[in-house]
């Protein structure tokens, strides 16, 4: 009860500080997941909240081979997530964000049964919007394919609970204990009413010290986590309800994730990296002011041989809200 | 003026975060060796300890004792790992079967399965997971009791003599540590 209580306490002191400091982004969570959703204001808007829940279904995992192997008989893995994220425009061209995720690990075997809840790890984003799209209406001359550009760099900070914390088992977990910084970039064209972008991200990992491992203080080493690739693309499409502005836009996208081999004290443990890709597809429905806007999605791990390796199979399904400031 | 008072209430907030939930172990980890020290020879988890026995069974059905396991004539030891049947964990086993077992002839593998109920599941578990011919024996910790005596989790590996002192208990990472611990066996 107290350790709820606290809990508690942090996710309100983390959500205060996300609203008070710039910052938006990727939410990182335990064993290398998160939310992948990036938090980026409109063109004209100088703020924005966001409020998402995640829920992620395990369904098995690929093995180092890229086998479907199903989760022990009786098993029923869930994670869910509450993010909380804020974007702030500080100067024409950028714009900042933050994303705070607050994590519910709920896990059952046939002969255990765990449920869990703390901070995940925090990502801190600046964002700068290198070209706009010039024609989202008609393509006239060549020009009016320039689409828009946006770059970033993304901070994930070590605020959850990792395995080097003071925790008694695996299942407290729910952020990694790194950082890692990535560098991203978001090409996007509209050409009303559709819509199709391609995000790509690459991260590195900062080395750092391990003196404790689930709670048992061992012999000191360094240890690091591989390099991260992540690629997305997406198409969209609007679809204007009535004649008062209102929209409803639906996505689908393929995104691939890789993460390299960990190291500890500098030698590679070849046998741990991972790659996951998976299939999304979105609703969204925004206002005639287009200040808010909520959003459904999922996004679909193909349960097949090849599609992964060495990870999770999972569904995420989102449900988010989000106010802009104009 | 604003910006300032803003800056330190986001300043005082972070510093109050930072004591969350040892928050800080992540944000400023360190290298400093803070193993306490353990009075050796005494039964208990921690290494130069006299490991605690336990009975189990295994997937095939059979009885299993750690003591009559590593005083057994020949025998240089045991090593114990702990799976919850996850992706880390096949890993690991997989790299275990593949590149440590093959070495080690006088040393018995067991793989202790915690999360399943019964020796039914942990024996279905063990087949779907390709490990029907595994060259470790798989016991079924159906009340997590050895888990609980060894401070163990996903991953820990435990390594006991034939005399039943702990030679390890750690996560078992890239498996160098555990290798290097065997080859030291007396």
């Amino acid at each position: 009860m107290r350790t709820s209580i606290i809990n508690i306490i942090c996710a309100a002191l983390f959500t205060g500080a996300a609203l008070l400091s710039p910052p938006a982004a990727w939410a990182g969570s335990c064993c290398g997941g998160g939310g992948g959703t990036a938090l980026m204001l409109p063109s004209f808007y100088q703020g924005m909240l966001d409020v998402s829940f995640d829920f992620e279904k395990y369904r098995g995992f690929w093995n180092q081979d890229g086998k479907v192997t199903p989760d022990p008989p009786g098993s029923d893995l869930r994670q869910y997530r509450m993010n909380l994220g804020y974007a702030r425009r500080i100067a024409k061209r950028w714009q900042t964000s933050v994303v705070v995720p607050y994590v519910w690990n709920d896990n059952t075997y046939s002969g255990l049964s765990s449920q869990t809840e703390g901070i995940g790890d925090m990502t801190l984003n600046v964002w700068y919007e290198a070209v706009d799209d010039r024609s989202a209406w008609k393509i006239r001359n060549l020009k009016d394919m320039i689409p828009s550009v946006t770059i970033g760099a993304s901070l994930l900070a070590p605020t959850g609970i990792s395995p080097y914390d003071d925790v008694t088992s695996s299942f407290d977990i729910t952020g990694r204990g790194f950082y890692r910084l990535d560098g991203n970039i978001l090409v996007s064209k509209t050409v009303n009413p559709w819509s199709t972008s391609l995000s790509l991200s690459y991260g590195k990992y900062l080395e750092r010290s391990v003196n404790r491992e689930y709670g048992k203080y061992v012999e000191p080493y360094q240890k690091n986590l591989g390099d991260r690739t992540s690629a997305s693309v997406s198409l969209s499409y609007v679809y204007y309800i009535g004649t008062g502005g209102d929209k409803l836009t639906g996505t689908g996208s393929f995104s691939y994730l890789r993460e390299a081999d960990t190291t500890y004290n500098g030698s590679r443990d070849a046998n741990s990296g991972f790659r996951k890709e998976s299939f999304g597809a979105s609703l969204a429905y925004a206002s005639t002011d287009h200040d808010w806007s909520t959003r459904i999605s999922w996004s679909h791990a193909v349960r097949q041989d090849g599609w992964g390796d060495n990870f999770p199979i999972t569904d995420i399904y989102t449900l988010g809200v989000s106010y802009g400031f104009r | 003026m604003g910006s300032v008072k803003n800056s330190l209430l986001v300043m005082l907030l972070l510093i109050l975060l930072t004591g969350c939930s040892g928050m800080t172990d992540d944000l400023f980890p360190t290298g400093s060796d803070k193993r306490p020290s353990v009075q050796c020879g005494v039964t208990g988890p921690m290494v130069c300890q006299i490991g605690p026995d336990f009975t189990l069974t295994d997937t095939l059905g059979n009885s299993v004792t750690l003591s009559s396991v590593v005083t057994t004539t020949g025998v240089q030891g045991a090593v114990l790992y702990f799976t919850m049947w996850c992706p880390i964990c096949d890993t690991h086993m997989s790299h275990m079967q593949t590149y440590v077992i093959p070495a080690y002839p006088n040393v018995r593998f067991f793989v202790v399965d915690y999360v399943s109920g019964s020796v039914a599941d942990a024996q279905n578990a063990q087949l779907i997971n390709g490990y029907a011919a595994a060259a470790f024996t798989v016991l079924v910790d159906t009340d997590q009791s050895v888990l609980n005596l060894y401070q163990a989790t996903m991953g820990t590996t435990i390594v006991i003599d034939s005399a039943g002192v702990v030679h390890m208990n750690e996560d078992y990472k890239d498996g160098v540590r555990l290798q290097n611990v065997l080859a030291g066996l007396p």
